[in-house]
């Protein structure tokens, strides 16, 4: 029975469409970050703390990403932000050519600095490609303090970890140098920022760090690994 | 779950290739799977089996597939060493700098048809 070799990378249609978005986003400028969590981590209120903390020193828009419902991109939108609303109806993921689709809705002229935000979830994200220069993983102080190490694969593809919530360490038990070391031992290059979006701590190291990757000074040092 | 989307990747890669060999049938299906690329083979065998079932080229295909260990190569001491839940620490000199040598895979590598 004949065989003929194929050699090709399972997701290849996904990577070329990512290619082609990182490609157009750089050609303009524009720095991307694909944001992913669990369910409840807090991204959405990190973005919107972040898009006001930042008016009038960057543009930001966002790509949200949800299995149903337009009410995160509501919140962005009221915070300021140019916003698209993606709806899987039930994919675990978002896909490239999902943010191809969204980037025709988004006036890229007006901003600098893009966020994708994924939908809450820890393992599917980490494998499809959305044209983002860096990954970045969010955990949060209510729930487990073993994410990084239960959820190894997230924590390896990201090159920056936000811990939010950091204003409940007194009432919860999670040990945050713990999560410190298990992600560092995965990915001991892993940028970590400690955060609450409710108190407003560590939200100013956390948007200059984003002033300076938005335009470029710490780009270099982050370049996603394959 | 992400394995049915990965199933349906596999299975437009490889009615692609059957169309250019002009195959009437494929009969079996080779991939690389590294043990570090978040894939669950038994999840992704039933998903594809599912898939080629509905499918008059693919139906009855047989998936092979190929795990890879993670293991990463040690820049200060120059050993590879396998990676053990993903923590990428060299087993020989402790060090932390390494560069991952094979595990994230995710290959279709051929078919055989007739």
């Amino acid at each position: 029975m004949p065989k003929i070799t194929i050699a090709q990378n399972i997701l290849a249609a996904n990577d070329t469409i990512a290619q082609d978005i990182q490609q157009l986003l750089t050609s303009r400028e524009i720095r991307t970050i694909n944001l992913m969590s669990s369910p409840g981590a807090g991204k959405t209120t990190l973005l919107e703390r972040t898009i006001e903390l930042l008016r009038g020193k960057l543009d930001i828009g966002v790509i949200e990403g949800d299995i149903e419902t337009g009410t995160d991109a509501e919140r962005i939108e009221a915070a300021g932000a140019e916003t698209v609303q993606i709806n899987t109806r039930g994919a675990c993921h978002l896909e490239a050519h999902m943010i191809r689709d969204a980037l025709a809705e988004i006036n890229l002229a007006k901003i600098r600095l893009l966020f994708v935000e994924n939908i809450g979830n820890l393992v599917c994200p980490a494998s499809w490609k959305l044209g983002e220069d860096i990954r970045i993983v969010m955990a949060s102080t209510t729930e487990g303090d073993e994410k990084p190490a239960k959820y190894p694969q997230m924590f390896a593809v990201s090159q920056v970890m936000i811990v939010n919530k950091i204003d409940l360490l007194p009432y919860v038990d999670y040990e945050i140098e713990k999560v410190r070391k298990q992600a560092l031992e995965i990915n001991p290059n892993l940028r970590i920022f400690e955060v609450s979006c409710r108190t407003g701590e560590g939200l100013d190291a956390w948007c200059e760090w984003l002033i300076a990757f938005a335009y470029g000074k710490t780009y270099e040092r982050l370049v996603v690994s394959e | 779950m992400h394995e049915l989307a990965i199933a349906q990747s596999i299975v437009e890669a490889v009615e692609d290739k059957a169309a250019e060999c002009n195959a009437a049938r494929v009969k079996g299906v080779r991939l690389q799977i590294g043990e570090a690329s978040g894939v669950v083979t038994d999840s992704l065998t039933f998903c594809f089996e599912m898939l080629a079932s509905l499918d008059p080229i693919l139906e009855g295909a047989q998936l092979f597939i190929d795990t890879l260990p993670h293991r990463a190569y040690c820049r200060h001491c120059a050993s590879e060493f396998r990676i053990k839940n993903f923590v990428a620490q060299c087993p020989a000199c402790k060090e932390w700098t390494n560069e991952i040598v094979s595990g994230t895979e995710m290959q279709v590598v051929e078919m055989e048809f007739e």
